[in-house]
C-alpha cells in the first residue's frame, strides 16, 4: 500500500514537470507568434509609409513638371515668351501642393473607403 | 562613362533588336524588351493556369501563390472602390500582375526589366486614365467633367480652381509612370554602380581590402530592390483603382 502511495505520488510529480515544461513551451511558442506577427505588422507600416513616401513626391513633382510644359508650349503657340510659361508653372506648384494635400487628406489606404475631398 | 563596358550602368537599358521586323515602314522589330515582355506573360500564364489547375482545398505552394495574388488585388479593389469597382478587377489585376513580374524578373542578373522604360511604363499609365475618361463620360456624361468644378467656390475664383485641377489632373499619368520608370531606373543603376565599385576596388591593389563593403552593399540593395518592386507594383494598383473611383464616382 505505502509503496503504491509512493509511486502515485511519483507519477504526480512526474506529469506536474510534464505540465510545466509543456506550459512553458506553449508560452514560448506563443511569444514567438506575437513577436512575428508584430515584425510582420511593423514591415507593413514601413511599406505604407514608403509608399506613401513615394507617392507625395511624384505627385508634388509631376504636377510643377506639367504646369511648366503646359506654359512652354502654350507660350510657343502665342508668341509670349516667358510670361505663360512662369504663370503656368506657378500654376503647376499649386497643383503639385493641391495634389499633396488631397493625399495627405484622404489617405486611400485599403481601409480608406477611397472617400476623396472634392 | 568609362570605355569598358563593365562600368556602363546605362548600358543595361538598351533596347537592341533581336529580330528584325518591319511591318509598312513601321520598325517592328522583336527586341530583348519584347523578349523579356512574354516571359514575363509566360511566367503569369503559367503561375495562374497551373497554379490553379489541381482546385485543392489545401492548396500546395503554387496554388496558395495564385490564390494570395488573387485575394491581395481582390481586397484592394473592394476596398478602395467597393463592390462596384469589381468590374475593373481583370484591368487592375492584369496591370499589376505584369509589373510585379517584370520587376522581380527584372532583378535578376542579366535579364532586362521591362519596366524600366519609361515607354511601357506611360503606356500603362495612360491605359488606366483612357479607361478613366472613356468610362466616367460614358456613364455620367458631362456629370463626368464635375470632376474640375468644385462645388462651393466663389465665381471669382473658379477659372484658377479649374486650371488646378485640370493640371492635376494630367499630372496623375505622369506621375504615375515616372515613379514605376525612376524607381526601377535608379535602382538598376545604383547595384551596377555599386558592381563596378567592387570590380575598380579588387583592381586597386591594397585598395581590394575594402573591396567587401560595396558586396555587402549590393546584398542589402537587392533586398531593398525587391520590396521596391513589390511596393511599387502596389501602389501602381491601388492608384488604378483611386483614379477608377473618380470614374465610378465623380463629383465628391
Amino acid at each position: 500500500m505505502a509503496s503504491e502511495d509512493r509511486r502515485d505520488g511519483e507519477e504526480d510529480q512526474a506529469m506536474k514537470a510534464r505540465l510545466e515544461a509543456l506550459s512553458a513551451a506553449l508560452d514560448r511558442r506563443q511569444h514567438d507568434q506575437a513577436d512575428r506577427v508584430d515584425a510582420e505588422a511593423a514591415n507593413l507600416r514601413t511599406g505604407r509609409a514608403m509608399s506613401l513616401g513615394f507617392r507625395v513626391l511624384s505627385e508634388f513633382v509631376a504636377g510643377i513638371i506639367v504646369g511648366a510644359l503646359m506654359g512652354w508650349q502654350l507660350d510657343a503657340w502665342f508668341g509670349t515668351k516667358p510670361v505663360l510659361l512662369i504663370i503656368m508653372t506657378m500654376f503647376g506648384t499649386v497643383a503639385g501642393f493641391w495634389n499633396v494635400y488631397r493625399l495627405a487628406s484622404a489617405p486611400t489606404g485599403s481601409q480608406g473607403g477611397g472617400t476623396r475631398p472634392k | 562613362m568609362a570605355t569598358g563596358n563593365a562600368i556602363d550602368p546605362i548600358h543595361q537599358f538598351i533596347v537592341a533588336p533581336l529580330a528584325q521586323i518591319r511591318i509598312g515602314g513601321i520598325d517592328a522589330s522583336f527586341t530583348n524588351a519584347s523578349l523579356f515582355m512574354v516571359i514575363v506573360l509566360l511566367a503569369i500564364t503559367f503561375l495562374m493556369i497551373v497554379g490553379t489547375a489541381q482546385k485543392a482545398v489545401v492548396p500546395g505552394r503554387l496554388q496558395s501563390v495564385a490564390e494570395m495574388s488573387y485575394e491581395f488585388v481582390a481586397s484592394t479593389v473592394r476596398g478602395t472602390t467597393g463592390t462596384e469597382g469589381m468590374k475593373f478587377f481583370p484591368l487592375v489585376f492584369t496591370i499589376f500582375m505584369f509589373v510585379v513580374f517584370s520587376n522581380v524578373i527584372g532583378i535578376i542578373p542579366y535579364t532586362f526589366t521591362v519596366t524600366s522604360q519609361i515607354v511601357v511604363t506611360f503606356a500603362l499609365a495612360a491605359l488606366v486614365i483612357l479607361t478613366v475618361i472613356i468610362y466616367g463620360l460614358m456613364r455620367h456624361g458631362t456629370h463626368f467633367l464635375h470632376l474640375f468644378v468644385p462645388s462651393g467656390v466663389a465665381p471669382a475664383l473658379l477659372p484658377f480652381i479649374v486650371l488646378i485641377e485640370v493640371i492635376s489632373f494630367i499630372s496623375r499619368p505622369i506621375s504615375l509612370s515616372v515613379r514605376l520608370f525612376a524607381n526601377m531606373l535608379a535602382g538598376h543603376i545604383t547595384l551596377k554602380v555599386f558592381g563596378a565599385f567592387v570590380a575598380l576596388l579588387l583592381g586597386s591593389g591594397v585598395w581590394a581590402a575594402i573591396s567587401p563593403l560595396p558586396l555587402l552593399g549590393i546584398v542589402a540593395l537587392t533586398a531593398f530592390e525587391l520590396l521596391v518592386a513589390f511596393l511599387q507594383a502596389y501602389v501602381f494598383a491601388i492608384l488604378t483603382c483611386v483614379y477608377l473611383n473618380d470614374a465610378l464616382h465623380p463629383g465628391h
